[in-house]
Parts: structure tokens; C-alpha cells; sequence
């Protein structure tokens, strides 16, 4: 299942109506919903704050492959941004060391078992794979 | 829906889905935070990052004046975002 999503954090309630949806559909239990929402969210949330220049919807895609979830992100328009690159956060640090952004990518990474960033046809996709137990 | 209620002992009751877009709404209450701050996070069905980034921004003011924020009855899953982000071992969380 696939729909577009305007760039703008008030995006979020649809989004997740749209994947509660989309989980009802393939039959995945709820209590994945949490992970899943996660993801997207920051996801989401990464290119309305970082994909400058993009003015189109942004396109959010579930689809289950054999045991997997398979989470598909594309923006069509905003500037690339390959956040497979970004390094790593360290959780570890002490409090005064600590900043309170950055860490969406990070969760990304904690929850999903699979990340991958493409740029083709002006067009970035980002294909988190999260493993159904 | 998200909500965030000043209770019984200035105790701060979050409820619903903390998400990116309601950091805003919750901010306005927790900036207003200061000593030994509790938030009571049983009805908290979610938080991301951005919730976890204010809670992390609210517990640094707090710790510079010499205040603290403690963290209660927060559900299975919202404490492993918790653990995510590495704030299990910043700040109290039971």
C-alpha cells in the first residue's frame, strides 16, 4: 500500500492512521505498530526538516515480503541526502555532553534490521526492512 | 492525542502519543519545570525522538540549577526508547 503525505509534521496523524491501516491489511500483529510508527516517523520527520528544496508530497509504502516488512520512503524532489552516512550517535556520552537532537536516525537504525538510501531520477528513496518475529 | 497534566504534588501526568508534532504543546508545560521534576509516563503509549530530545533538553536545565527530573511507570516499550537513546543511565526511570 502507498500514499503521499504533504511536508509538514501535522502529516504524522495520517501517517499513522495510514500505517495502522496497512498493518490491519497484511495481517501483521499491532503490537509491531509501535516499531513501525517509529520508524516513520523519523524518517519523515528527517526530510521535512533536512530535504531542502522539495515542495512535492512525500510518498510512504508498506509492503510485506515473505517474513519482512518492507518500509519504503521516497522524496521526489528534496535535496539528496544519504543518511546511511550519518555517523554514528553515542548514547554513552554524560549528561553535560549530551545534545537533545540527532538521535532519529540513530533509532532508525536501532529498530530497523535493514537501511538502505538511493538517489535515481532526482527522486531519493530510503527502504528500512524491518524483520517480522 | 497527547496530553501532559500538572497533578497531585506537581507531579506531571504525559498521556497518549508524544510525536514530533506534539513537542511543541508539551514544552510549554515542561519549560516551566524546575527542582526535582516528576513525570508519571503509565499512559504514554509513544514517544520519538523528538519527545525524548525535549525530556532530554527538560533534564539538562533541570541539572544545571540543581533540579532533576525523574521518570515513573513508564510502559515496557517507551522505556526501550528510553534505552535507545542512552537516558536509562541519565536519569532515574522506574
Amino acid at each position: 500500500m502507498e500514499q503521499r503525505f504533504p511536508r509538514d509534521i501535522k502529516a504524522l496523524d495520517s501517517i499513522f492512521q495510514f500505517v495502522a491501516a496497512c498493518l490491519a491489511a497484511t495481517g501483521i500483529e499491532t503490537d509491531q505498530a509501535f516499531t513501525v510508527d517509529l520508524i516513520i516517523e523519523e524518517l519523515f520527520t528527517n526530510l521535512v526538516k533536512y530535504g531542502r528544496g522539495g515542495v512535492q508530497p512525500i510518498s510512504i509504502e508498506l509492503a510485506q515480503d515473505g517474513g519482512n516488512l518492507v518500509i519504503r520512503i521516497t522524496d521526489f524532489d528534496g535535496e539528496p541526502f544519504d543518511l546511511t552516512k550519518v555517523p554514528a550517535v553515542d548514547v554513552t556520552r554524560p549528561l553535560a555532553e549530551r545534545s537533545p537532537g540527532g538521535l532519529g536516525i540513530h533509532f532508525v537504525r536501532q529498530l530497523a534490521d535493514e537501511l538502505r538510501y538511493e538517489h535515481a531520477g532526482g527522486a531519493s528513496t530510503i527502504t528500512a526492512v524491518k524483520r517480522l518475529e | 492525542m497527547f496530553e501532559i497534566k500538572r497533578g497531585d504534588g506537581g507531579i506531571l501526568y504525559l498521556s497518549g502519543r508524544l510525536d514530533a508534532s506534539q513537542v511543541e504543546a508539551a514544552e510549554k508545560v515542561l519549560a516551566t519545570t524546575s527542582g526535582l521534576t516528576v513525570a508519571d509516563l503509565s499512559a504514554l503509549d509513544y514517544i520519538s525522538s523528538a519527545g525524548i530530545g525535549l525530556l532530554l533538553k527538560t533534564l539538562k536545565r533541570l541539572a544545571d540549577s540543581g533540579g532533576q527530573l525523574k521518570i515513573v511507570n513508564a510502559t515496557p516499550r517507551v522505556k526501550a526508547v528510553f534505552h535507545y537513546a542512552g537516558l536509562d543511565t541519565l536519569l532515574p526511570l522506574e
